[in-house]
């Protein structure tokens, strides 16, 4: 049975994203307990799967290492990874929260030496890489992975492979007789960085996602520029396994639509630039980018990025929102319909690749949360006094950026000490 | 040193124990590390391995020395606070990057034997430090400003439990947004113009016992740290007051872009052409009537012009957009929509930039009438008793569209107010010089370093808060151009920093990105060149002069990067956990091979943060590299003294790479600087190099990032093969 | 029917948009597009028109009042819906674009020799007669609308489709007589005309 030592005085905060790491350990380096719970069995969030950031082009598992060292260093972060909280009672400065506890089969012995997966043959789709490739049913979700850690997965449970697993790990690291468990956590306060998913992209019909293999999301897209990705950093489109050397980015796919998403979701417009230079850096003049946009939101600083990609002669902008695409039977090619609004040309261009700028949507949208929560109706969470001692984090309370994530993230962090801090002085 | 007591531990889990020869390490722990205690252990992270080590420990053991996996591996297992702790990369570090056989058997070895005799001279020059006592603590935190950004700063501290000096330079409380007629929509339903609530904040500042408040006053000198600030207050009467804190949120704001630079679009030629706040004021004067231009004429018709002066291309505005300026004209238009929906509202753009639930806001204006027109503006000229607003319709091809409007609102961006640019060489008598914000007693300069727009410099990515001065953080608009919503979110998180920063000052804990790290630099005196080269290359301007010229090190400030440390020619300068020592000791730790065993050595000096975790993926990958590098993680490239490179190639090494992170304006160095320095200072070695006789290739240089997974191990390879191509080098014994 | 035009014109100084929405059906919406362009990408009708949807919005904002209604654009949509599925403001395009026919076509702006237009009123003046659609008439009407000579000929072309509906008797040659109607003439007609004064009105033409 895992216990948890926490007290009204501690911090929770549900989700290990990048704002979720930043209000543990800003709280944590302020001298507060906190407890950081990850539904998966990795921290990082979803930044840790993209390849770069915009606008420095500098890689996301750079800052994820430093904030890790933090993490390692600070004994007043108790991280607790496949958790989820499934119900909470109780008020600001005191709330009791169940949080249940997926087994992992693997326990703090592993060294994660690797034995376990060379042991097992069988393959589950690799999560973290948008299941755009398989890893072994015995994993380590990634080269950063922390708590540095296999993971078993369910599926082999009760089957000779994982017999074999467990027979390979010299450590005794494998408990194949781990059980879902639920555990009762006190907090004085709740940071819910519960962060984003990719809009479901099936789910916009002419664009045909689930009907053609080389329309892919921005998300997927970030998977096979980096090294780590399935492909080795190759830009391979799924369908026929041929380098993307000319690719298409759709904006606002799913975003600004009140079909799909009612709200702009910031962060596309710069995710798609940035990857036009995934397709220059690995192709060269070679690599043709272009954008089929309404509205270039390259905001603040950012506008500069957006002058270096106007100023590179491989990228096209078009203003249109993409009518449809179609895909050429013989190679394979998605063909975009449309209309370019500036002269009206009506276009029906063939890509190799078709990149959906997906936009965000609340993992958790605000009435999944076991909790009452003040939310906007794109179910992201507000701050609001009626919210007592939850405060909203990150992505789960907007669609931001990572600059706008982290300060999200380090007010909500103040705003949890202050209650603590009330209880603190109350219990004096 | 006396009572020095060395434990070391070879692990012999993971495969350690069937590809290495643990006993010969054992014994070359003991006789070339000089380990008073040596254990080997079949899996040294259990719980019994575990125990073992903390038992040996209690027993007297100060230093200890781990030879297993890599140090960012097993953390948990291996959390000793109380000694000084090495670690020997033996897994990713060699057997996971060395293949498995005979052949490679013997250089395999010999990695394992180096990087155990590595670690327990490195253990044997570390102290675990125990942080400085006379660390201050004093709860009081200076806010800079009393706009919104300022105020929200000042109410959360107080509302946390710490005191508060509000410095504002004007009359009254309330900044930019004090002026505003209403603010954008900021909640649900993301429909209509809001108060601003600014009368309300300076009524609970007021109220506020937390925080005391000078108005008509600047700050006129900064001295000290974080934990003990001396802030020289100046009042307009002239009067100086001095005031003691621990942390500054420096939120002083911005400007707006002076209208005046746009005379084509009408700017300060045409009364009836105003900026943001211009319209604000008129709106002000309204009070919720209808707008009337200053010259008293009724406002039938106005366009709003969106991106004047800004987004600029040409080098002579901001090149930048301020992403708040679509949301104020939409605002603005729908005060006059509000009062009247008969008066035309046309906003011209280029691209609408409303994220978020902008987007209702946006919407919720189409629905008031309010037309939005993409096109890009040529000209506002004076026509009749109105203006005659000439753009280029980009959506219908008309290049010389016209409008005809009684009033033009040209929305020009945010200039940050971040004071002098301490960067810049500023010619005498040319332009006015700005005027500094902080006054900071710093022999850097009076200001918190820029980036290129003037925004302050930070990790604006994953770390914003972390300007380049410690204890001090800037918010709002001083940062990157924001309205109030985002103002106020960003005030609080910088608000969290600052009260953080008092507690870090209070028990000489550095702060980011080495959170915790409780050594300081420590300088000798005596031998001190005064060169000034410490004083100048601190990234974080921790370090003054003194009337003599000596260095005077501010703790507080300090993020122990060492860039001190390797700027010292002399060597004078040291951590407690990290020195000239620590390293050298390691490099000369290891056995260099004679000359006729054809084996070269290669030293790599690794960022811990980038290139030290690349290598360490790559050895979790199994990408081969070559048995002859020996890798030695250092805080920064920054800290590298050249003494290390120099003493390398003089102990017979044949070759050394340097892996740092990205340099230039996409900096990725977390200490800012330190990469950059190094790749300066490196840059002069080669003469040393060509005087010695050396190859200039005998020294190396690399921009390594921490996914190059695939790169690094290449890298290293290719060196090995140059190596082997140039020979080796003259300097074996 | 100018002097409609020219009251609409002064009513509404020359504010295209606010004339549009108070008398286009689903006008109002002409405001909330955003130019993204979809609805044009999605037209089957692709470039056989002059202003897809989105460019005549936009024109409509900038007040080319006269381009807009004497244009034969919106006389071109099949109401095939693919813009209102697609649009993400969800713009009722195709009744806008209806709405927009009809309007140029009260004021009297419409394109005189547009097809549609032309097969709308021969459809109009037929149905109404009998409240009751004389297929033969219709496309007899159609094939003669510009004049005799062309209507022979495509009377010829089409001579053999129109037999074998006679064959199959989905087609009556005695209908040329002027054909069935329905059972209460009077009644459809009365209702026509009410409808007619109720729109009218609604749309501020009860001066006309």
């Amino acid at each position: 049975m895992t216990e948890v030592v926490a007290t009204n005085q501690t911090i929770l905060v549900v989700g290990g994203g990048i704002s979720g790491m930043t209000a543990a350990l800003e709280a944590a380096e302020c001298g507060k307990d906190v407890v950081l719970l990850e539904k998966n069995p990795a921290l990082g969030g979803r930044v840790s799967q993209l390849y770069r950031y915009f606008p420095k082009l500098c890689h996301p598992t750079c800052g994820l290492e430093i904030n890790l060292r933090r993490l390692k260093g600070n004994r007043r972060i108790r991280v607790m990874t496949m958790s989820e909280v499934t119900s909470i009672s109780g008020q600001k400065g005191d709330y009791t929260v169940s949080v249940k506890i997926k087994p992992r089969f693997v326990n703090e012995n592993c060294t994660a030496c690797g034995e376990c997966a060379k042991a097992v043959t069988s393959e589950v789709p690799d999560a973290f890489n948008y299941n755009l490739g398989k890893v072994k049913a015995a994993y380590l979700p990634s080269a950063m992975a922390y708590p540095q850690r296999y993971v078993l997965d369910p599926s082999v449970i009760g089957t000779p492979e994982a017999d074999q697993a467990k027979a390979a790990c010299k450590y005794g690291a494998i408990d194949l007789e781990m059980k879902e468990e639920t555990v009762q956590i006190k907090a004085g306060a709740v940071i819910w960085a519960t962060g984003w998913q990719p809009y479901d992209a099936a789910k916009i019909q002419p664009y045909g996602y689930d009907r053609f293999a080389n329309v892919i999301t921005s998300v997927e897209f970030e998977r096979l520029a980096d090294p780590h990705g399935p492909t080795g950093g190759k830009i391979l489109r799924p369908g026929d396994g041929k380098e993307a050397k000319n690719v298409a980015f759709i904006q606002c796919a799913g975003s600004r639509d009140e079909n799909h998403l009612r709200h702009c979701s910031r962060i596309c417009c710069m995710a798609s630039l940035k990857q036009t230079n995934y397709v220059t850096e690995k192709f060269g003049d070679d690599g043709k980018s272009t954008i089929y946009y309404i509205d270039i939101r390259a905001i603040d600083r950012f506008e500069d990025f957006y002058q270096k990609v106007q100023a590179n002669p491989n990228v096209k902008f078009v203003k249109s929102k993409v009518a449809k695409i179609v895909q050429d039977e013989k190679s394979g090619n998605p063909i975009l319909h449309g209309v370019d609004t500036e002269g009206y040309n009506r276009y029906a261009t063939e890509h190799d690749l078709v990149v959906l700028a997906v936009g965000m949507a609340p993992s958790v949208p605000a009435g999944m949360i076991p909790a009452e929560i003040v939310a906007d109706s794109s179910g992201f969470i507000q701050q609001d006094e009626a919210n007592g001692g939850f405060f909203g984090a990150g992505c789960a309370t907007n669609a931001l950026d990572v600059n706008r994530a982290v300060q999200s993230a380090t007010a909500s962090a103040l705003r949890a000490i202050q209650v603590v801090n009330q209880v603190a002085r109350a219990e004096a | 040193m006396a009572d020095q007591k060395i434990a070391a531990y070879i692990c012999q889990g993971c495969g350690l124990g069937d590809r290495l020869d643990t006993k010969a390490l054992a014994q070359i722990a003991k006789t070339d590390g000089k380990a008073h205690l040596i254990r080997e252990h079949e899996f040294l992270c259990n719980a019994d391995g575990v125990a073992t080590i903390q038992k040996d420990i209690d027993e007297g053991v100060t230093h200890v020395a781990i030879a297993a996996c890599s140090r960012r591996a097993k953390t948990e297992a291996f959390y000793f606070p109380t000694v000084a702790l090495s670690r020997a990369n033996l897994r990713e570090g060699v057997i996971w990057i060395r293949p498995e056989g005979d052949e490679h058997q013997e250089t395999t070895q010999e990695m394992a034997q180096d990087y155990v005799r590595m670690a327990c001279a490195e253990a044997k020059r570390l102290i675990q430090p125990g942080g400085n006592p006379t660390a201050a603590r004093n709860t009081t935190v200076l806010v800079v400003g009393g706009g919104v950004t300022g105020m929200t700063a000042a109410l959360e501290a107080s509302k946390t439990g710490y005191q508060v000096v509000l410095v504002e330079k004007s009359s009254q409380l309330g900044g930019w947004a004090g002026k505003l007629w209403k603010r954008a929509a900021y909640k649900e339903p993301f429909a209509d113009p809001a108060d601003t609530g600014v009368a309300e904040m300076a009524a609970a500042i007021e109220a506020d016992k937390n925080i005391k408040v000078y108005l008509n006053a600047t700050v006129a000198k900064t001295d000290g740290a974080p934990g003990r600030f001396n802030i020289d207050i100046a009042t307009e009467s002239g009067s100086v007051t001095q005031e003691h804190v621990g942390s500054i949120v420096q939120a002083s704001g911005f400007n707006l872009y002076d209208i005046a630079k746009l005379p084509e679009l009408g700017g300060g030629v045409n009364q009836n052409v105003v900026d943001q706040a211009g319209l604000e004021a008129l709106a002000k004067a309204a009070n919720g009537g209808a707008i009337k231009r200053a010259d008293g004429g009724a406002v039938n018709s106005v366009v709003f012009v969106q991106c004047a002066g800004q987004r600029d291309d040409s080098g002579k505005h901001l090149s930048y957009c301020s992403g708040t300026c679509c949301l104020t004209s939409i605002k603005q238009a729908m005060y006059f929509k509000d009062q009247n929906p008969d008066i035309d509202t046309i906003v011209i753009f280029d691209d609408l930039r409303t994220p978020g639930n902008g987007e209702d806001f946006y919407r919720s204006a189409q629905k008031k009438g309010v037309t939005f027109t993409k096109g890009k503006v040529a000209g506002v000229a004076a026509s009749g008793n109105g203006l005659k607003v000439t753009f280029n319709d980009l959506i219908l091809g008309d290049e010389n569209a016209t409008i005809d409007a009684d009033l033009v609102v040209l929305a020009t961006g945010q200039v940050p107010n971040s004071g002098v640019n301490i960067d810049e060489k500023v010619e005498e008598g040319v332009d006015v010089k700005p005027i500094s914000i902080l006054n900071l007693n710093y022999r850097q300069g009076p200001d918190v370093p820029q980036l290129k727009q003037g925004f302050v410099d930070s990790h604006f990515i994953c770390f914003p808060y972390e300007s380049r001065r410690t204890g001090i953080y800037p918010a709002g608009p001083v940062r990157r151009p924001m309205d109030i919503a985002q103002a106020m979110e960003d005030a609080t998180g910088a608000t969290m920093k600052a009260v953080q920063a008092i507690e870090n000052a209070a028990v000489g804990r550095a702060a980011h990105p080495r959170s915790g790290d409780l050594s300081f630099p420590s300088f000798r005196a005596e031998g001190c060149t005064q060169c000034k080269r410490c004083t100048v290359e601190c990234p974080f301007g921790a370090i003054d002069e003194d009337e003599k010229r000596f260095p005077v090190f501010n703790e507080a400030r300090c993020r122990r990067c060492g860039t001190c440390m390797g700027a010292c020619p002399v060597r004078v300068i040291s951590f407690e956990n990290y020195s000239i020592d620590s390293v050298g000791s390691q490099i000369k730790a290891v056995d260099i091979p004679d000359e006729f065993q054809e084996k070269p050595r290669i030293l790599i000096l690794a960022c811990e943060n980038d290139a030290y975790p690349a290598l360490d993926m790559a050895g979790m990958n199994h990408n081969e590299y070559s048995a002859y590098v020996r890798i030695i993680p250092v805080r920064c490239l920054g800290s590298v003294n050249l003494i290390w490179v120099t003493d390398a190639l003089n102990s017979g090494y044949d070759g050394v790479m340097m892996m740092g992170c990205k340099h230039g304006d996409n900096y990725q160095c977390h200490f800012v600087k330190g990469s950059e320095i190094a790749s300066i200072r490196l840059s002069k070695v080669d003469e040393t190099l060509k005087s010695l006789n050396l190859e200039t290739e005998r020294v190396q240089n690399y921009e390594v990032a921490i996914t190059d997974i695939e790169r690094v191990p290449q890298l290293i390879n290719d060196y090995a093969a140059k190596i082997q191509e140039i020979g080796l080098s003259p300097f074996k014994f | 029917m100018s002097d409609l035009n020219t009251q609409a014109k002064e009513k509404y100084h020359n504010n295209f948009l606010k004339e549009v929405a108070a008398n286009v059906e689903e006008g109002d919406w002409v405001k909330m597009c955003m130019q993204c362009g979809v609805c044009s990408g999605s037209c089957p009708f692709g470039p056989h028109w002059a202003h897809p949807p989105q460019e005549i919005f936009m024109m409509i904002r900038a007040g080319k009042r006269e381009e807009v209604l004497t244009s034969d654009s919106m006389w071109m949509c099949t109401s095939c819906y693919n813009c209102i599925v697609r649009c993400p403001r969800k713009l009722p395009i195709t009744h806008i674009m209806h709405g927009l026919a009809n309007y140029a076509h009260r004021l009297g702006l419409a394109p005189k020799n547009q097809p549609t237009r032309q097969f709308a009123k021969l459809f109009w003046n037929n149905i109404v007669k009998t409240g009751r659609v004389n297929e033969l008439k219709l496309s007899l009407g159609l094939y003669f609308k510009d004049g005799l000579a062309s209507g022979v000929k495509t009377g010829m072309a089409m001579s053999s489709v129109g037999l074998g509906l006679v064959k199959a008797k989905r087609l009556n040659p005695m209908e040329i007589l002027g054909g069935h109607g329905c059972k209460d003439i009077k009644g459809i007609q009365a209702m026509v005309k009410k409808a007619q004064e109720i729109e009218a009105k609604r749309k501020g033409f009860t001066a006309a």
